[in-house]
């Protein structure tokens, strides 16, 4: 019997908001299908709705011919369907075996585990789909990518009929994105039916049969992959075109003498890592995960100790301890991980704004009030952070708004430098190209700023020069005229 | 700015309120900061409608109960948690706990005893205990920074150590003080309000006030809220969760000396535990144990509903014993009810 999915009129309001409506459409065994939108175009939910974690208000979904409507994520399971999130639902402490057994370990008449059975199992599935580690290995000793894997096995011996992907590449460095996906065709060629949630579109021409385009919590259309083209997806997506967002930057010519540079810098992560930053220049880090981009940016902030090598700001030498001394120094993060490292996500909007310039904003250590929604309204209105007032708890806003308050956070401080770490991951188009318009606009000002990215692309047509890193040292250096994304992955993968 | 947004009209719609109001946007932004705004969804004003709830539900029951004289009762009765709450509010903000409070208290106490009874003089008694009990601030902040212990835990064992400590510099009995001035005290009053009780109150004012309007009390809840991300923005964990444990062992050890000066002698059992009701307090008063979240108005509110709470049931002849159980049942009762109401917004 062939698997299918189908959506019926699905509708689902949170307090007023419309999150989903009359969402309906199929998708077929033995078929990749893409759910692609903006961030707040109702992906998640819809998933949500899937594996019973929330209930959808009307509508209901066929699977296989038989009307569903789950109330737990057990019954969901139970039906066969399985949902890999982006946040990984494992038990860190625990086997691979423990893991991918999770909610029905095989076990005896008296309750005990059977362990060889399980690990014999699990092995099974771990040869078939060829990974190198042992089903007794702990996931907290496995790479993320791994752990992704353990995941898709999980599902996989579940024997679940639907499986759906949320931004399983968000974390995934690019030979593991190419294991990933291999599974995922093994996965099709069984006749699973594959949800795929991405914001990378080269991906979905990669791997998808079909892309379902989401709305503003509506259906759009679903076309076939192979019918489809990037401009138009975007069109679609954003309802409006953006035209290719790259070409109307307003690009910093304008680029001045020496704002940072960094002498032989070493430590356990990083080897003799020397390069220059100018004034209004972007300069790009390319390289593989773990090719050592973030340490360098740690070590520049002070958050790692350097054995040897210099930081000079300004042609002073700086002694950098801490971030705080970074940021004397003139220097701003924007972290990799927004909501780990980079907000106070409990707190207001103007907090996570004043954040860094409060001392400046007070007397005698007595906040100015004023001053200081002053400078948070400023801050909101000059980025476009959406947000109603800027008493607004920043867990509520949408990814690219958080990104855009972390940006607002330095926009105050007397800042030189400005280095931004993966600042468009997870968020959507639209989003994109107004960080892109921002760090332009931020170049123009004077700021000299690092831009680190997993996008290839983006760090081409952002970017004025471009340094590749490979294991902790840097493998070479290209100008923007000469860059080419084959030039970047020959240096950063040659051995 | 050198660049625009394209669809500004569009951006406006969900964003900042444009510059030029028209009278559907206001009514609709009013709309909004009512919902937004409600005062039922402020948990100190939630908690102090209970609290006058309690106070009019005691008075009706005992015309008695809501007396100048009761009242500045209940106050007093308060003080020694109160101070406690002080330094616990604090640190739960940040993300931390200090359990050792109590015992500091009880340790620091019979310390001014036993000064004052081998003739130091007494203002500088307390000014010794209390620069003393610093180390123990001192050694939570190093077990829990630099070793990396849970605060919960290094805390508790630091605490037991405290908790001996006390009874061995006094042999396990209680110290009566001979000194009148210092006895004295502990049970002035001015206009009727006991001296301990107005110490609180000052205290809670200044503290309120740095928490609230200081550089260094927001840093208390952005470290609270979330460590990495207030590191990465230049603020120094570390450093200001060791100023907030030496804080709080230093209003610990005021906390002991207004103690024995309240009941004329230093006695090492007098504090022991008391730091669960200063959690209490804290908790009740919207204190997040998750850190970042509430505000000393709050947490003195809660400590106010305890004691009127607990003063309430002595006054209409409820044993004792029922006052402990009904703490604690006020306290569930108390979160079950901030869950459902929090979970009522969510939805």
């Amino acid at each position: 019997m062939e698997n299918y999915v189908e959506f019926k009129d699905i509708c689902k309001s949170f307090v007023g908001v419309k999150a989903l409506q009359n969402i309906s459409f199929r998708a077929n065994g033995g078929e990749v299908c893409a759910l692609l939108g903006e961030n707040g175009a109702g992906k998640s939910t819809l998933l949500k709705i899937l594996s019973g974690a929330q209930p959808a208000d009307s509508g209901v979904y066929i699977i296989n011919g038989d009307e569903m409507k789950f109330n737990s994520p057990v019954e969901a399971i139970r039906s066969g369907v399985s949902i890999i999130y982006q946040e990984r639902q494992l038990v860190k402490e625990l086997s691979v075996t423990e893991n991918i057994f999770m909610e029905d370990l095989p076990s005896n008449r008296l309750g005990f585990v059977e362990r060889k059975k399980a690990a014999c199992e699990t092995r099974k599935i771990i040869d078939l789909f060829k990974l190198p580690f042992s089903p007794g290995t702990k996931v907290k000793e496995l790479s993320v990518a791994h752990q992704q894997m353990v995941e898709i096995m999980k599902a996989y011996r579940r024997n679940s009929r639907i499986i759906a992907f949320d931004e399983p590449t968000a974390s995934l460095s690019d030979n593991e994105i190419g294991v990933l996906f291999e599974l995922i065709e093994k996965l099709r060629q069984e006749g699973k039916v594959i949800l795929y949630v991405s914001h990378r579109l080269k991906e979905l021409f990669q791997i998808t049969d079909k892309i379902v385009i989401m709305k503003d919590g509506c259906f759009v259309s679903d076309l076939k992959t192979k019918d489809a083209t990037e401009p138009e997806l975007i069109r679609l997506m954003v309802g409006r075109k953006i035209g290719d967002i790259y070409n109307n930057l307003d690009r910093n010519d304008n680029i001045g003498d020496v704002v940072l540079e960094t002498k032989d810098m070493t430590n356990d992560y990083i080897k003799n890592v020397s390069f220059k930053l100018h004034r209004g220049e972007v300069l790009g880090f390319a390289g593989l995960v773990g090719a050592g981009r973030s340490e360098t940016m740690r070590a520049i902030f002070g958050e790692d100790k350097l054995t040897s090598g210099e930081i000079c700001v300004d042609g002073k030498q700086r002694h950098i301890r801490s971030p705080k001394d970074a940021i004397n120094a003139g220097i701003g993060l924007c972290p990799e991980d927004r909501k780990e490292q980079g907000l106070v996500l409990g707190r207001s909007v103007q907090d996570n704004i004043s954040i860094t310039v409060l001392r400046q904003l007070s007397k005698a250590g007595v906040i100015d009030r004023k001053a200081e929604r002053k400078m948070s309204e400023n801050a909101v209105a000059k980025y476009q952070i959406k947000t109603p007032t800027v008493d607004k708890v920043v867990m509520e806003l949408s990814g690219g708004n958080q990104q855009k308050v972390i940006l607002g956070r330095w926009l105050s401080a007397d800042l030189k430098i400005l280095i931004l770490d993966e600042p468009t991951k997870g968020i959507d188009v639209g989003a994109k190209a107004e960080i892109y318009k921002m760090v332009c606009s931020l170049a123009k000002s004077g700021l000299g700023i690092i831009f680190i990215s997993s996008e290839l692309p983006e760090v081409l047509n952002i970017c004025d020069r471009v340094i590749i890193m490979k294991d902790g040292g840097i493998a070479g250096e290209l100008t923007r005229n000469d860059v080419s994304e084959e030039k970047v992955l020959a240096l950063a993968m040659h051995e | 700015m050198p660049w625009q947004c394209t669809n500004e009209h569009q951006e406006n719609k969900k964003g900042v309120m444009p510059r030029h109001y028209d009278w559907y946007s206001v009514m609709e932004n009013a709309k909004q900061g009512l919902r937004r705004k409600n005062i039922f969804k402020s948990n100190t004003v939630m908690m102090f409608i209970v609290l006058i709830v309690v106070v009019v539900f005691f008075t009706i029951m005992n015309h008695n109960y809501f007396s100048y004289g009761n009242m500045a009762n209940i106050l007093l009765a308060a003080s020694t948690v109160g101070l406690l709450s002080i330094g616990q509010t604090y640190l739960i903000i940040a993300g931390h706990i200090d359990l050792s409070c109590g015992n500091v208290a009880a340790m620091s106490g019979v310390a001014v005893a036993l000064l004052i009874n081998g003739g130091v003089p007494w203002p500088v008694a307390i000014i010794i205990v209390v620069i003393a009990s610093s180390v123990v601030g001192f050694v939570n902040s190093g077990l829990v920074n630099i070793f990396m212990l849970q605060p919960f835990i290094a805390t508790l064992a630091v605490s037991s150590v405290c908790e001996g400590a006390a009874f061995l510099i006094c042999n396990g009995k209680s110290q009566p003080v001979n000194d009148k001035v210092f006895t004295s005290i502990g049970t002035m009053r001015i206009i009727g309000i006991p001296f301990p009780a107005i110490l609180m109150l000052f205290l809670f004012l200044v503290f309120g006030f740095i928490l609230s309007r200081t550089v260094f009390g927001r840093s208390v809840y952005m470290i609270g809220g979330n460590p990495t991300a207030s590191h990465l923005a230049g603020l120094n964990p570390k450093k200001i969760s060791t100023i907030l444990y030496i804080i709080s062992s230093m209003i610990a050890a005021l906390a002991g000396a207004v103690m024995t000066s309240k009941m004329h002698s230093g006695q090492p059992g007098a504090g022991s535990g008391s730091e669960f009701d200063a959690i209490t307090a804290a908790v009740l008063g919207g204190v997040a144990f998750t850190g970042g979240k509430g505000n000393l108005l709050g947490c003195f509110i809660g400590l106010l509903i305890i004691q009127t709470f607990s003063n309430g049931l002595t006054v209409v002849n409820v044993s004792s014993f029922w006052q402990v159980v009904a703490k604690g049942l006020l306290l569930i009762a108390a979160l079950v009810f901030d869950y459902v109401r929090q979970k009522k917004l969510m939805i």
